[in-house]
């Protein structure tokens, strides 16, 4: 499909979303109960934000649920009867911020993988990214470190941008195209001048980044090439407080188990989300743990990030330069900061 | 495929006490076609389900050339394998697989092969012993060297004596510490080469064992003038799903589950954590 651009005025998007509540769920960044921001289902337009803080926790749970069920197993007096889970809602995913775009995308390419992974890769089909660019640099991000953002390049169905008064719609694929002709009397063809306005605010908005940076080609070849002195992963290592708050909050990051709940007089096996920090993750029945320190650990981590053998097989870093790690890191020892270290051969004590 | 985490059901049709806390179980899957399509070498794994405790991964422990039941040797150790032990004839377990590698029998052929297993380690070199056997012409001298860290801790006793009346198997075992009663050698694995005429030019090694006795055994045998590829071993991991995902296993960039878990040791020392 030949991509293409659209704008809708400010005013009519609620029309818009209640369009696209009529065929399917809508799910986007609204105030929780604690007045605090979270992506959740809306039931109604005027719930969307438009103007908030990323999310602490990415969309990532509405195609890689925490709990994700893959096996209903039923039992009865002499049998046990197993059948797979598949979930095929229908949903739009709005405003979610390029970051958060790009990393459904690199957990799709991996799900896509051989051998594909079924269970996620219908919740991803059935999933209509509505991305809204960020013409504002958000204070810890560095997407643009990763080829994350502030605009996307593509990994959207459609990508908004605040042009003032309304919002240019680039539309990317066939289910951004659904979505739009839900309601087209309210878009018109985008004209050049708001073309090349997106194009001056995309470059705007690359000269205010934060202070967050992230070398991540140059700490590639040292982790690439084990030319990190082990000295420095133990001393990152003790840092490191092992919470697993990097893994669970990382668009990126989908490490599992897979455990059986009861349910029903029966049971349904799950894939959970599982962190690479904890002890336990290696550990073997006999005992055996091959990664028993906080620095193995955390040289495993950063392995899978941001090596070039994981680069090949993937495509791209293993970080999407939200800013995420930045903020619940209890031992500073996020993404950034580790980069830098690695970089530079110290950490920074 | 849709069905990547999704069991086959199978029923325990046999159940051996190898050890105070281990037990072999005959498994045959509930549906005959489900079955007969089921091929696998020797050395690679199932993940086993006991319904409402998960499951896990365990090696066949049985040879191809015998498809009647598929077997798996299993240690008491953890909430899963209690469950596992508490289960006889009739009950039903899952299996998904097989796994893996394997073993590559058909670059064995015509060579002489040296076995060395420790502990429960057997059980993997268990199913291609019995490949071997099975197919016997097919196969150099047949050496096989286990060991224990007692009497009670050796597994498959009436096979081991078998293995031992044969002619056209050279057969040792040791134990690490004997008790009364145990008049055979005592000592760690590798006193076992020193009673032996090893051929390293013409030979295949496979060690399987705890880490630690496989790092002595592999190192022995690297001395005594084997090539890295001819020594392979099975590496054992944490493991969840079998298929390269979950990252349980992950050494590097490479899987234990998939590219795994069997290696030769020019193989393992390009394994980098």
């Amino acid at each position: 499909m030949q991509p293409f651009a659209l704008t809708i005025w400010k005013r009519e998007t609620s029309r818009w979303i209640e369009k696209l509540l009529e065929s399917a769920e809508v799910i986007a960044p609204v105030r929780g109960p604690c007045n605090d921001v979270v992506f959740s289902t809306v039931s109604y337009p005027a719930q969307v934000l438009w103007d908030f803080e990323n999310p602490l926790n990415p969309p990532k749970q509405f195609v890689l649920p925490q709990t994700d069920p893959l096996v209903k197993i039923k039992r009865t007096a002499e049998h046990h009867e197993v059948e797979p889970v598949y979930e095929d809602a229908r949903r739009f995913l709005f405003n979610v911020r390029s970051c958060d775009a790009r990393g459904i995308a690199f957990l799709t390419r991996m799900h896509a993988a051989e051998p594909a992974d079924d269970s996620y890769l219908r919740r991803a089909r059935n999933l209509t990214i509505i991305s809204l660019s960020c013409t504002t640099p958000c204070p810890l991000g560095f997407c643009v470190c990763s080829d994350s953002g502030p605009f996307l390049q593509g990994d959207y169905d459609i990508q908004l941008t605040d042009l003032g008064e309304s919002y240019l719609a680039e539309v990317g694929t066939e289910k951004g195209e659904a979505a739009v002709s839900r309601a087209p009397d309210l878009f018109r063809k985008a004209t050049e001048a708001e073309i090349s306005q997106r194009e001056r605010l995309e470059a705007e908005a690359k000269k205010h980044f934060g202070q967050e940076t992230c070398h991540f080609a140059s700490a590639m070849r040292r982790i690439s090439t084990g030319r990190v002195p082990d000295a420095l992963w133990e001393k990152m290592g003790d840092w490191c407080l092992e919470c697993g708050g990097c893994n669970f909050i990382c668009p990126t990051c989908y490490c599992f188990s897979v455990k059986d709940l009861a349910c029903n007089g029966g049971w349904t096996r799950c894939r959970l989300w599982d962190s690479c920090q904890y002890a336990a993750f290696t550990r073997e029945a006999s005992g055996h743990n091959p990664r028993e320190n906080r620095k193995q650990r955390m040289k495993r981590r950063f392995f899978h990030k941001v090596s070039a053998q994981y680069y090949q097989r993937d495509g791209m870093v293993g970080c999407v330069g939200c800013g995420r790690c930045v903020k619940v890191c209890l031992g500073a020892t996020h993404m950034p900061a580790v980069v830098a270290a690695v970089r530079k051969g110290k950490w920074h004590e | 495929m849709s069905d990547l985490f999704l069991p086959d059901v199978a029923r325990i049709v046999g159940v051996a006490d190898e050890t105070p806390d281990t037990k072999t179980f005959a498994l045959r899957f509930r549906d005959t076609k489900t079955g007969n399509g089921f091929h696998f070498l020797p050395g690679q794994f199932v993940e086993l389900s006991v319904f409402g405790y998960g499951e896990a991964p365990f090696c066949i422990a049985s040879s191809p050339t015998r498809p009647a039941t598929l077997e798996t040797t299993v240690r008491r150790t953890g909430q899963l394998t209690d469950a596992l032990h508490c289960l006889g004839n009739g009950d039903e377990v899952g299996i998904r697989g097989p796994f893996g590698n394997g073993f590559d029998v058909e670059a064995a052929r015509d060579k002489d092969l040296l076995f060395v297993g420790g502990g429960i380690g057997l059980s993997p070199l268990r199913s291609l012993i019995w490949n071997v056997l099975d197919e016997r012409d097919g196969f150099g001298k047949v050496t096989i060297l286990y060991g224990a860290r007692t009497p009670h801790d050796l597994v498959y006793k009436d096979e081991l004596k078998k293995w031992a009346g044969r002619s056209d198997v050279e057969f040792r075992v040791t134990v690490d510490v004997a008790e009364q009663g145990w008049s055979g050698t005592v000592g760690v694995v590798p006193v076992l080469f020193d009673k032996i005429t090893l051929h390293p030019q013409s030979t295949l090694a496979y060690v399987c064992g705890p880490p630690v006795m496989i790092r002595f055994v592999v190192r022995d045998l690297l001395d005594r003038g084997f090539k890295e590829e001819a020594v392979i071993s099975t590496f054992e991991r944490m493991m969840q799903c079998g298929i390269g995902k979950c990252n349980h296993c992950a050494i590097g960039h490479r899987y234990v589950c998939r590219d795994g878990p069997v290696f030769n040791c020019a193989q393992i020392r390009e394994l980098v954590e």
